[in-house]
């Protein structure tokens, strides 16, 4: 067993991220989601439109840009799914999961601000992703995505 | 409108297949790919080896070892001399002009390069004994020619090693790992291209020297030192143990003689003149390395790094 792992040093290396980006990535990824509902539905009320807001004069107390953004690192376990994936084609079912979790925590981060400064409503929101950290270490470089989520939080004129 | 907030049970957005399914699926394919290819291309090489005419090997022989005519050792040539006059007058060996050459390197092993330049290291010639033996080594490596194993095996490497840098690109990781799988696959002659080398070798021998003395020496020699077959279960090399018997039961069976055998002039055992006409001259990486010549050509021409180089090693101490 040492012997091997003396002859194929990079070989064991491999193997071991792999393992280790499987599991690790797989503990993470449960707990995540697991935080993720349970955030969404404590913060089910505050209402998110993409809608441009239209409201009646003097309904408006004020309102302001709230924004939330978060980054999800990829692992070397779906970063070899997704590298076979390039050579069959078809969809790319390993980043799914990471794409889906970065947006929903950018908007829960983006309506916790807006709970904590009490506005009713998020009116014109907005979602941007971007890629970081893959010019960074060029050969073997494991991206991260980034996804910001905006909006205009409204605060309500009501008694 | 009115606003109903409601949490919404299920995800849309991910796929419910299971990652390790996934995995599985893909890596099968792509095995599965692999072996077609890899199929097609052993029935392609073996179609076309047959059809490659001698001058054709010669010259890409010099294409890509470049001229070597300067190394040519008189001692092992004058031991090549009877295992080529004894070959059967319509071999196809006699299109060759083979060169024997010795290259200094610990390794005790010989190689057949196309063309037929058959290199022997000279750490096989110094635990070497006697003259049969080393004819023994040398009439395998004809056997090889005979076979045209040789370019078989340039033909596999080569078009694997292509494939998978087309596929991957020189530099992902997937083509790294790839062409070290098909190199340390390819990197050997297969047990069976060994054992019919053994085979025509000893026959050869036989031929040349009236007995079969010596004949298994070598290997003899070799087994002692390989230590554990387990090893060889996955090897492509035949372990040498097993090569004693398959070759003893080989001469039990023919009825071959084994009287005593020749020792080996001490031309040979330290007579390595050659390799002092170019001191400067930097040693050429099949010279050096413990890769084959076709493997280290392919390395260093695709800059793949070969499968059984330290990638780690710890500084010398003076």
């Amino acid at each position: 067993m040492l012997e091997i792992i003396y002859r194929y040093p990079d070989l064991s290396l491999f193997l071991a991220l792999m393992v280790i980006g499987y599991s690790c990535g797989t503990i993470a990824e449960k707990r995540h989601y697991k935080s993720i509902i349970k955030r969404e539905q404590e913060l089910v009320k505050l209402m998110v439109v993409n809608a441009e807001g239209r409201f009646a004069e003097g309904a408006v107390r004020t309102s302001f840009l709230v924004n939330g953004s978060t980054v999800v690192s990829n692992d070397y376990f779906k970063r070899l799914l997704a590298i076979l994936r390039n050579i069959f084609g078809g969809r790319v079912k390993a980043y799914e999961s990471l794409i889906d979790r970065a947006r929903r925590e950018a908007i829960l981060r983006m309506k916790e601000e807006a709970r904590t400064r009490g506005a009713h409503m998020i009116v014109n929101l907005r979602l941007e992703t971007s890629t970081i950290g893959r010019s960074a270490n060029k050969k073997n470089s494991i991206g991260s995505i980034e996804t910001l989520a905006y909006g205009t939080a409204v605060v309500m004129n009501r008694p | 409108m009115k606003f109903t907030p409601k949490h919404i049970e299920g995800n849309v957005n991910v796929s419910k297949t299971h990652p390790l399914a996934e995995l599985g699926w893909l890596v099968g394919g792509l095995v599965l790919l692999a072996l077609i290819f890899y199929l097609s291309l052993g029935v392609s090489t073996d179609i076309a080896v047959a059809k490659i005419p001698v001058s054709a090997e010669v010259w890409l022989g010099e294409h890509f070892i470049g001229r070597m005519d300067a190394l040519e050792n008189e001692s092992l040539q004058r031991l090549l001399q009877p295992l080529l006059d004894s070959l059967p007058a319509d071999s196809p060996l006699h299109e060759y002009r083979f060169q024997a050459q010795v290259v200094e390197n610990e390794q005790i092993n010989a190689l057949a390069l196309p063309g037929g330049h058959i290199v022997v290291f000279s750490g096989l010639l110094k635990q070497a004994e006697s003259e049969n033996e080393v004819a023994m080594v040398l009439a395998h490596e004809l056997g090889h020619y005979a076979h045209r194993d040789h370019l078989r095996r340039l033909g596999r490497g080569l078009g694997l090693t292509v494939a998978a840098i087309i596929l991957f690109g020189q530099d992902s990781a997937a083509s790294d790992l790839a062409s070290k799988f098909f190199l340390v696959s390819e990197s050997h002659y297969s047990r069976e291209q060994e054992s019919a080398a053994d085979r025509f070798g000893l026959e050869l021998l036989v031929a040349g020297y009236g007995h079969a003395g010596g004949a298994t020496d070598f290997f003899a020699r070799v087994g002692k030192d390989a230590g554990s077959r387990i090893p060889y279960l996955l090897a492509s090399h035949p372990h040498p143990d097993d090569r004693v018997r398959e070759l003893q039961e080989l001469i039990a069976a023919r009825g071959y003689r084994v009287d005593a055998v020749i020792p080996l002039g001490q031309d040979l055992r330290k007579g390595l003149p050659l390799s002092k006409e170019s001191p400067d001259k930097e040693p050429a990486s099949w010279q050096t390395g413990k890769l084959h010549g076709f493997e280290a050509l392919i390395t260093r021409r695709f800059k793949v790094r070969p499968y059984n180089q330290k990638k780690f090693c710890l500084p010398k101490r003076h």
